[in-house]
């Protein structure tokens, strides 16, 4: 097992997504597989070895090393700051982390802006850039309704179709940043294993850039 | 803490008999290696000036176990070797016939992310050339890590070889601002060819420069491969580092299957100066240890002599046996 590539899938919204551009990139994950209660199973040629995680879980499982690549979220990696390779951009799970706040009401200004993330550091770093000192409010979920409760005069999160902030009475004050799915690679393993993992990349890149049509 | 007197903060370990008695047999095996070569050891303080990192190695200075002493001073405990190694010469032996052999072996401390289960403390294991030119030094230090990396249990230990050089000189022709380039630079660290080519394009960079950065971004491979790449170079910062690169691996006829050129990895690009080495145990899938040329670095100690040498993790390397 030491010397298949192991790759990390990432649990919910990007699992499906994932298996299928994998699937077109000619890495085909037997169906029974990803559904049976097996941690690590083969794809039909046995060439990789793939295990599903939680999306957080992954970049430190990559870097560390224990495994050799992994699909995961722009948001995880950026807030995780994994020292990974991320050679091919997915271009699944394509949304946007914003800053939001509550409509109709002006944000507070100067060093008294508390705002609610799932995404602490990505939070400060963005705010440390605009020269913004604000308060963070760690949270594990649902973070639209913090402003509502009062805990926080913004959040920072992902939307997709924005349905969810307006349902909560909110808009998006401005854009943090552009989300994807990324391939990531281990450092040791690009070089250690550069045969499989160079195909893995290869055949991504390949599905992703050059066959759009093929996309759905 | 609470009164918990034989627990150990987060971070720190002990090694217990046969552990410690593998990383004995480890170091031993070294220092054998290297006193027969001329390597002489040296053991520096395990404390220094949190000053002493401010100089070239990024980072380091930011990770530091700091403290101050009596006088307000603020210290660090040992952090890496390197920069101790070069105080030491300037201090106490610049006046030794050159080039100069060193060796060490000891903890360095650096504060580490919490949680990721990484530790604090971890032991390194090295040897530094200083005084001696590329390609001979550059030879002889590569010859002496890969022999003591085979005496000591990793006969299949190999090495991946870049040399700083070749992408500075391309850099040096793209013709960008200090932070553009930084994007650049990130984007061929991550190993993101599509977005450096999307950046480069928008940065305007020419045609056949951007051709040769995808070049250098995908070179993986032996001598030939070399050859290949400085067909297709431009500048004469790179070539001459291809070159030296070639002449480094002819240098070496025994380690010829050990010697990998890995144009693609610039990691700690800007401390090294001239060639970069990263070992690798291919029986274990790890890294084992880093080196490289640094001949800017002694000159802030106020010795210009060139320098190169490496460094193993003693850690790894005793998880491996």
């Amino acid at each position: 097992m030491k010397n298949r590539v192991l790759i990390a899938l990432p649990k919910g919204r990007l699992y499906e997504t994932g298996m299928e551009l994998l699937g077109k990139a000619g890495i085909i994950i037997p169906p029974a597989a990803g559904g049976s209660r097996k941690l690590v199973f083969p794809d039909e040629e046995g060439r990789y070895e793939f295990v599903p995680l939680k999306p957080i879980d992954i970049p430190v499982y990559v870097e560390s090393g224990t495994i050799d690549a992994g699909i995961v979220g722009s948001d995880v990696l950026r807030e995780l700051e994994a020292d990974v390779y991320e050679p091919v951009d997915l271009a699944i799970g394509i949304c946007r982390m914003v800053l939001a706040a509550p409509s109709g009401a002006a944000l507070p200004r100067g060093g008294s802006l508390r705002v609610a993330t799932k995404y602490p550091r990505t939070t400060e770093r963005y705010f440390r850039g605009k020269q913004l000192h604000v308060h963070i409010v760690k949270l594990d979920g649902s973070v639209e309704i913090a402003p509502l409760l009062g805990l926080a005069d913004a959040i920072v999160d992902l939307v997709e179709t924005g349905r969810t902030l307006r349902e909560n009475g909110m808009h998006v004050v401005e854009d943090v940043a552009r989300v994807s799915a990324k391939l990531i690679v281990n450092r040791t393993a690009m070089k250690m294993k550069s045969g499989d993992v160079r195909h893995l990349i290869t055949q991504l890149d390949t599905v992703v850039y050059e066959n759009p049509g093929q996309q759905n | 803490m609470d009164g918990n007197i034989v627990g150990l903060p987060a971070g720190y370990r002990d090694f217990m008999f046969e552990d410690a008695e593998s990383r004995r047999h480890i170091e031993n095996e070294f220092a054998s290696v290297f006193s027969s070569a001329g390597f002489r050891e040296v053991i520096p303080s395990a404390v220094e000036y949190l000053d002493l990192y401010a100089r070239g190695n990024q980072g380091i200075r930011e990770r530091a176990m700091r403290f101050l002493d009596r006088d307000d001073n603020l210290l660090a405990l040992r952090a890496d070797f390197t920069p101790a190694v070069a105080r030491i010469v300037a201090a106490h032996i610049r006046e030794m016939p050159r080039p100069i052999r060193l060796w060490y072996s000891g903890p360095v401390f650096r504060k580490t992310d919490r949680h990721r289960g990484q530790y604090q403390e971890f032991s390194q294991i090295g040897a530094e050339l200083i005084g001696g030119d590329p390609p001979a030094a550059d030879g002889e230090i590569l010859d002496i890590a890969l022999q003591s990396l085979s005496r000591s249990g990793f006969p299949d230990a190999c090495v991946h070889v870049n040399h700083a050089g070749i992408f500075r000189g391309l850099v040096n022709s793209l013709g960008l601002k200090e932070s553009e380039l930084a994007e650049v630079r990130s984007a061929i660290d991550r190993k993101d060819m599509r977005a450096l080519g999307v950046r480069m394009e928008e940065l305007g960079v020419n045609g056949s420069v951007r051709a040769q950065v995808n070049t250098l971004s995908r070179t993986v491979g032996d001598s030939r491969s070399l050859a290949a790449v400085a067909s297709s170079i431009g500048n004469e910062e790179s070539r001459d580092a291809l070159a030296s690169l070639e002449s480094l691996a002819s240098r070496l006829p025994r380690w010829r299957d050990r010697i990998t050129f890995d144009l693609t990895e610039i990691d700690e690009m800007e401390y090294y100066t001239g060639v970069m080495f990263t070992f690798l145990s291919p029986a274990h899938s790890v890294e084992v240890g880093r080196g490289g040329r640094y001949d800017s670095l002694m000159r802030e100690f106020g010795v210009d002599l060139p320098a190169v040498g490496f460094s193993f993790s003693m850690d790894r390397l005793g998880e491996c046996e």
